[in-house]
């Protein structure tokens, strides 16, 4: 057998007797993954527990708060009788937002003194205080409506009520994810950064055994001194292992959970085998700086969850301080981020996704100029604890 | 009683010990929590998202089309980078990732408005992130009200004088107040949240390591593992607890007071209170690590295995999708972990100013689970933990390791 086949006879051997290796290579990437796309399997956390104060007991704030009660995303668990109640419910976490009838509001709005409605949303959650803004908003604003054509018909304006009230209406349109689903937000950003985090703390594990076991000389032997031999063999095993859990992820996303596929398989496929490998280049070149195997984790641990802010999931680069927004590009998942927007979200010609594919490239090649000290630290292994 | 007390002395020296010559543990337990804040509070610091790049389709062409452009462009969440001739060129903007957003106006914009009609714009939005969305769809809902009222106020004063209160806009004034978080931002929503869980990890990270290094060198006891007698698990627990508690110290105050100080998040809590909510959750949290101390059998796969565990908890902890659409088998793991209740009842005291009375059920809750993590890390020590030091120290002198030699360990 070849010298490359038997280091990599010898390292699937290494994998397969290791349980750690099996719980990071299988089981927590596949329960992550099950995990997030099971949580959010809802697409929007809907019925947001909310409360609504009336404090006019009217038939009009009746058939408000009835309105209210009806709408699909709120839950109305309480009528508290005061507004320092319902802050009080909203600081017990209770509820996440509060609908205000005043006092006299029906008397009020008849007599044209224009009672105001106010709706409070607990902005310490975004999510829920989106949503209830959202309903709140639409309740009110119908009531308004519905009030003011009643009015203008009395005074006996007869044209449409609508174009009165809002005389100029622009449509949002979301493309790609008009229903803000919003496990399309998160789970396709944030399953290939699990997968990265595995990915890169794997390799610097299984590089960092050797050395700190001391059997990296006999690798370094094994491989007739070339760096390069041995670490592609050591790695090659583990690339065609990431490669399978890379494309059942792809097929558990796109296939099976059904998020937005608007481009070419063929392309988010590619993206997916290559970053495969850039996180390994990416890790690889980590241990090559660090060749210790506590440093190199704590560092590929360290980038590995800041990645999960730095590549602009949720807070975009645009809005970033210079210096920070400059950081989101060194890490391998921002480009599949990247790819899958205009690849899969929007499907738009593969020209315009060029540069992302040549990102992965280079991360693949970054640890290059970095062999010959990796090759120093595999013929002495020196473990510092 | 006098040779527990003595017990646990000699245990809290020993990992005293362990733990000011181990640069991972001080790594984890001080500078850790110390310096993830401020690069987690920087990326998010800028807080709102302003001027999301806007490409405009103007097929209208008038005073009233160039009115709406300019409003929209004056809006906090949106920028208009410049007009396209056409559809296909607005969207190929979109595509080269220079715009996020495209305005289309349709001919006859201004005509409509002119004839009382309602007059309809279309904003497409590039949905890649919620945040950007939002900033559009605010501008946009703003403007249309804005534009709206003063049209309408025109108009309806033209046709009929009477109708004052309508003229005036505010029949019926509507109005959305921000509670806790008031301007919204996202820094001061994430923030707060995510500090619980970089404590809770760092401590259960920093424990758990404390008991592999014992693993991998069993010198590094609280216990002489040679001798005979062994002390008391629980006072060599006591110990150790002290000690963890004693350096976490300095981090907690600084992440309970000083980073929503620095960064000027919302401060609506009672400090002390804060603190005392706390305790519990750093208790429980050196609990579970005790109990991992069970299956990492050398200091650094805790690495492999807990890290990605954060991702997991930051989900379960109801920050970005809220607890109570969360159910089931989920709703249940939530429960068990410390953070979920740390965040739950820090985020209210420090956001929307709960007091330890109002946030009772989560710190009932983590007094709950700190009985439950210790009891289990104790079981864990006693069984799984203290056979094998013992286990690895007698194959160390049987080897032939001096295994009297207090810190030889340091040098190899």
């Amino acid at each position: 057998m070849s010298a490359f086949g038997q280091i990599f006879k010898r390292s699937v051997l290494q994998l397969v007797r290791r349980p750690i290796y099996w719980i990071g290579f299988f089981l927590l990437p596949l329960f992550c993954f099950l995990f997030l796309a099971d949580l959010m399997a809802d697409g929007l956390p809907i019925k947001a527990p909310a409360a609504i104060v009336d404090n006019d007991g009217s038939p009009l704030s009746r058939k408000v708060s009835q309105q209210l009660a009806s709408m699909q995303m709120v839950d109305v668990v309480a009528t508290p009788h005061s507004f320092t109640r319902a802050r009080h419910l909203m600081q017990e976490g209770e509820i996440y937002g509060y609908f205000l009838i005043p006092e006299n509001f029906e008397a009020d709005l008849l007599a044209g003194r224009g009672p105001a409605i106010t709706f409070y949303t607990n902005m310490t959650y975004y999510v829920p205080a989106s949503l209830l803004y959202k309903t709140f908003k639409t309740t009110a604003v119908y009531t308004k409506a519905g009030v003011a054509a009643e009015v203008m018909n009395s005074v006996g304006i007869t044209s449409d009520a609508s174009a009165m009230l809002m005389p100029v209406n622009i449509t949002v349109r979301g493309l790609g994810n008009p229903g803000l689903n919003y496990a399309w937000y998160l789970c396709v950003s944030f399953i290939p950064c699990v997968l990265q985090l595995m990915i890169v703390l794997i390799t610097c594990f299984s590089l960092g055994q050797e050395i700190k076991y001391g059997t990296s000389a006999r690798l370094m032997a094994m491989a007739r001194g070339s760096v390069l031999r041995a670490v592609t063999a050591k790695l090659l095993p583990q690339t065609l292992i990431w490669w399978v859990i890379a494309i059942f992820m792809e097929s558990w996303m796109f296939g099976w959970q059904g998020y937005p596929m608007h481009g070419s398989w063929w392309w988010i496929t590619l993206s997916e085998l290559m970053f495969v490998l850039a996180c390994q280049g990416f890790g690889l070149l980590i241990y090559s700086a660090l060749p210790n195997l506590r440093l190199s984790l704590s560092v590929g641990a360290l980038l590995g969850i800041l990645s999960f802010s730095i590549a602009a999931f949720s807070f975009p680069v645009q809005s970033m301080y210079g210096a920070v927004a400059i950081t989101s590009y060194i890490v391998p998942t921002r480009y599949n981020f990247l790819i899958y927007i205009d690849q899969a979200l929007n499907g738009i010609d593969i020209y315009y996704s060029r540069w992302w594919y040549v990102a992965y490239i280079i991360f693949m090649l970054a640890p290059l100029p970095l062999m010959p000290r990796l090759r120093k630290a595999l013929q002495n292994p020196v473990y510092v604890p | 009683m006098k040779k527990y007390l003595k017990q646990y002395y000699h245990a809290l020296l020993k990992e005293f010990k362990l733990v000011k010559g181990d640069a991972g543990v001080l790594i984890f337990m001080i500078l850790l929590p110390i310096a993830y804040p401020i690069v987690y509070s920087l990326i998010y610091n800028p807080e709102l998202v302003r001027d999301v790049q806007l490409v405009v389709v103007d097929n209208d062409r008038t005073p009233m089309s160039r009115e709406l452009v300019r409003r929209i462009d004056a809006a906090q969440g949106a920028w208009v980078i410049g007009y396209a001739a056409n559809l296909g060129e607005a969207k190929r903007a979109m595509h080269e990732h220079e715009a996020y957003g495209i305005l289309e106006i349709p001919e006859g914009f201004d005509r409509k408005i002119g004839l009382g009609e309602q007059a309809e714009a279309v904003m497409y939005c590039e949905m890649s992130l919620l945040l950007r969305y939002r900033g559009l769809l605010v501008s946009a809902t703003d403007v249309m009200q804005e534009m709206g009222a003063s049209i309408s106020t025109e108009r309806i004063d033209r046709i009929a004088p009477l109708a004052e209160t309508i003229a005036a806009g505010d029949l019926m004034p509507i109005d959305n107040i921000q509670m806790g978080n008031i301007e919204g931002g996202f820094d001061s929503f994430v923030m707060p949240g995510i500090l619980m869980l970089i404590l809770q990890q760092s401590l259960i990270l920093a424990v758990s390591m404390c008991g592999g290094a014992k693993r991998d060198d069993p010198r590094k006891a609280s216990f002489r593992p040679l001798e005979q007698r062994h002390p008391s698990v629980l006072a060599t627990m006591l110990g150790q607890t002290t000690v963890y508690l004693i350096m976490a110290i300095v981090p907690i105050i600084y992440i309970v007071h000083y980073v929503p100080l620095m960064f000027r998040f919302p401060m609506a809590g009672n400090t002390l209170e804060e603190l005392m909510f706390i305790i519990p959750m750093v208790l429980s949290s050196i609990g579970l690590g005790f109990v991992l101390q069970g299956i990492v059998r050398e200091r650094e796969s805790i690495f492999v295995i807990w890290v990605v565990t954060s991702v997991v908890f930051l989900f379960l902890s109801g920050l970005t999708w809220p607890r109570y659409a969360i159910t089931g088998f989920w709703r249940v793991l939530a429960d068990a972990v410390p953070g979920t209740w740390g965040v739950e009842g820090f985020i209210r005291m420090n956001t929307n100013g709960a007091s330890l009375a109002q946030v009772h059920k989560e710190y009932e809750n983590l007094w709950i689970l700190t009985g439950i993590y210790m009891v289990a890390g104790y079981l864990v020590q006693r069984f799984v933990q203290r056979p094998h030091i013992i286990a690895a120290a007698r194959s160390m002198e049987s080897t032939g390791n001096r295994t009297d030699a207090p810190e030889a360990s340091k040098t190899h």
